[in-house]
């Protein structure tokens, strides 16, 4: 310490200390916080399958299911001061049948992505991907607010979906026992990414609700049928 | 005239402090860090606001720093006293061996 080099290195070594120190604490204060996220509803309001290209110069065809749906859920529990995001994802389950192609014999469940979003906490609306008139939109929202709560709540009527799923068969028209699943993902300042969870963890609750009701896919929709 | 000059710009830049100056750079250092830690994680957790958290972090960290690095006239309260240059007329001490004085 007899120099200022000297004193600056130490006093430099020791700051990192203190921020690593400081980073796992608010990691941990995570577990201090309740969750109790829950789903009100997440049915099904359109389902259709068609026919369709992987991409525009495939000769191959496939078929892909186009399922509309609606959500209400309250996810605001999800948002701490360490919270950054909290992805959000709607998926397609149905239990894998052994007889159609393509399915590895140790799969026993399909799931599909068919839709999903991205909810910033107030402290991350900077890194939100979106044009600068909806960012100021954005944070005009919570201004003043260090964490929005009402972030969370998501209600959607009659959503398209982002992704037309199919499976590696390129079969999946009527497909019977799909369910829709909610799902999220937490992404904190600092700290471990967590899902949604299937059991209480201390004061995490599992996630209410968020399985929707079994239905089948249709079958496909034939041109010469919409000609009729 | 020029050598001058840039001997007190080494001296200013190389900060030199005395032993009980830098065992309380040390101590201030420390102690200070800490707390702004400390500070910085319970207001960030009562407000529930973790960029606020950061800046005082980053803040009292950057005071800490102008505090414990740079040789502040408080650090050389206790210089060394060296003995002067080329010995000078100093007393012999008397030294003993085998409990005899040896006379020199």
């Amino acid at each position: 310490m007899y120099s200022s080099i000297v004193r600056a290195q130490n006093s430099f070594g020791f700051f990192t200390t203190v921020v690593f120190v400081v980073a796992s604490l608010i990691a941990v204060s995570d577990l201090l916080t309740p969750r109790a996220p829950a789903v009100g509803t997440l049915k099904t309001t359109n389902v259709q399958v068609v026919r369709g290209r992987p991409h525009y110069y495939s000769s191959k065809k496939e078929e892909y299911a186009v399922i509309k749906f609606s959500l209400d859920a309250d996810l605001s529990s999800l948002f701490t001061w360490n919270t950054k995001q909290v992805f959000v994802y709607v998926t397609a389950e149905w239990p894998a049948t052994p007889a159609v192609t393509g399915t590895p014999s140790n799969t026993t469940l399909n799931q599909a992505v068919i839709w999903d979003t991205i909810i910033t906490a107030p402290s991350a609306d900077h890194l939100a991907n979106i044009g600068p008139a909806a960012l100021k939109k954005l944070q005009k929202s919570a201004a003043g607010k260090s964490i929005d709560p009402s972030r969370g709540k998501l209600s959607i009527k009659n959503q398209r979906p982002k992704y037309q799923i199919t499976h590696p068969s390129g079969k999946i028209a009527e497909t019977d026992n799909v369910v829709l699943k909610l799902h999220y993902n937490v992404q904190p300042w600092v700290g471990l990414l967590t899902w949604n969870q299937d059991v209480d963890i201390g004061l995490w609750k599992q996630l209410k609700g968020g399985l929707s009701k079994k239905f089948s896919l249709p079958a496909i929709k034939k041109k010469a049928d919409a000609k009729v | 005239m020029a050598e001058q000059i840039l001997d007190q710009i080494r001296d200013v830049a190389e900060g030199q402090i005395d032993f009980e100056g830098q065992k309380l750079a040390e101590l201030i250092a420390n102690v200070a860090l800490s707390v702004v830690g400390a500070i910085a994680f319970l207001v960030g957790y009562l407000l529930q606001d973790i960029k606020l958290a950061v800046l005082i972090g980053l803040g009292g960290t950057a005071l800490t720093f102008l505090v414990a690095i740079p040789a502040w006239p408080f650090y050389n309260r206790n210089p060394v006293k060296w003995l002067p240059v080329g010995g000078g007329p100093q007393p012999l001490p008397n030294l003993v061996v085998n409990e005899k004085s040896v006379q020199r």
